[in-house]
């Protein structure tokens, strides 16, 4: 076809575009997914029983802050990431912050003068916590690579580990629900890597499952 | 700042609010850009090919054009996707600079032509033998080694001629420019 016909088919066919379509395509994604995450972690692994009392322990305030805050600056990622020409430096500085924030509540915990320290860094479900919450995060992890597809990422590496990202933390977050750890050491460093380890599956599969 | 950046932008936000002239200008306009970018990075039908590839991305994926930021950028971040996607296509490792909006904004079809006039009345100027080496080694990449098995120079005079004939050229440029100024 010459590219006249094709622009003059083009501008035939315009439609307008709504305002917020991005942001809209991709919470109805994420609501998705974390349907499914939260699905997944209460029919397979269960609520934690004592939910009721935990739910106002410090321990589980500070998982649910320190997940929901990277869930946060990963959702903005991945909204950049899926503009063509977009900065996505400020969301990635923006994920020290949480880091930061969970790495001193550590070393507080960790340098008081009654410290466990083992049972602080390894409670009793260091060996499967990062591989739950990669687990947890899979259903949004599909579901924040299905909006992704329909968006226009160009770095597909950097916007695959963005999705992976964001859905490790969203992940990390519903399985707060199931878990009993509340030590922030164990939190610093086995929920950290289950949303690191989710980070790298998205940054592998970008470059396969992205492009468009 | 690009200088197309204020009407293009303002065509695109038209656009997305639906109307389609703007929207035909806007896509002349980056048609034009495009066409020189593809045709200075892969040949021929290959390029036209990728301006069309473009320009259905850029339909199909205009929703994502955030009005807070450049639409240049929008516009390059996509140009620059398909280029990519185009050396993968035929298995060829390329980098690609990530900062060259400012390289597709600044040529066009038009300008690409009055370049390539330019040279051309410039080498003119040039003995026929002469003209011929320096197209062949600085604008279509022919090797020194190659020059001189054609022409039977040795590698060195087809240097030296090569070099004294871009050096007579510059002379003449900055010949004209004086010339120009006093005018």
């Amino acid at each position: 076809m010459q590219t006249d016909d094709l622009i003059a088919q083009l501008s035939l066919r315009l439609e307008p575009v709504k305002n917020g379509a991005v942001t809209r395509l991709l919470m109805g994604a994420i609501v998705a997914g974390l349907i499914g995450s939260a699905a997944l972690m209460l029919l397979v692994l269960g609520m934690r029983h004592d939910i009721a009392a935990a739910i106002l322990s410090f321990g589980m305030w500070s998982k649910l802050a320190y997940t929901f805050a990277l869930a946060a600056f990963g959702f903005w990622l991945v909204e950049r990431a899926g503009r063509p020409g977009a900065d996505m430096a400020k969301p990635t500085l923006l994920l020290a912050l949480p880091l930061l924030a969970i790495a001193l509540l550590a070393a507080v915990q960790l340098a008081a003068p009654d410290a466990d320290m083992p049972v602080l860094v390894f409670g009793h479900s260091s060996r499967v916590c990062a591989f739950l919450v990669t687990l947890t995060a899979l259903p949004t992890l599909a579901a924040t690579f299905w909006a992704l597809r329909r968006l226009a990422p160009t770095r597909l590496t950097l916007a695959g580990a963005g999705a992976g990202l964001f859905a490790g933390a969203a992940g990390a977050f519903v399985y707060s629900f199931h878990c009993t750890e509340s030590s922030a050491p164990f939190i610093a460093i086995w929920y950290s890597l289950g949303i690191a380890l989710t980070t790298a599956i998205g940054a592998v599969l970008g470059p396969r499952l992205l492009r468009w | 700042m690009i200088a197309q950046e204020a009407q293009y932008r303002d065509w695109m936000l038209a656009a997305l609010m639906g109307d389609a002239g703007a929207y035909r200008m806007l896509l002349a306009g980056l048609t034009r850009h495009l066409r020189s970018y593809y045709a200075r990075r892969l040949d021929s039908g290959a390029a036209e090919d990728a301006v069309q590839e473009t320009l259905i991305a850029i339909h199909t994926r205009r929703a994502t054009y955030d009005p807070q930021l450049p639409f240049t950028a929008w516009v390059y971040g996509i140009a620059r996707y398909k280029l990519i996607d185009e050396y993968r296509r035929h298995k060829r490792r390329a980098t690609v600079p990530l900062d060259e909006a400012g390289d597709l904004f600044g040529h066009d079809e038009a300008t690409d032509a009055i370049a390539r006039r330019d040279v051309s009345k410039l080498l003119d100027k040039l003995t026929p033998a002469k003209r011929q080496l320096v197209k062949d080694i600085k604008l279509d990449g022919v090797s020194v080694a190659d020059a001189a098995k054609r022409t039977g120079l040795s590698e060195s005079a087809v240097k030296v001629t090569v070099h004294r004939a871009i050096k007579s050229l510059g002379e003449d440029l900055a010949d004209d420019r004086r010339g120009d100024a006093d005018r």
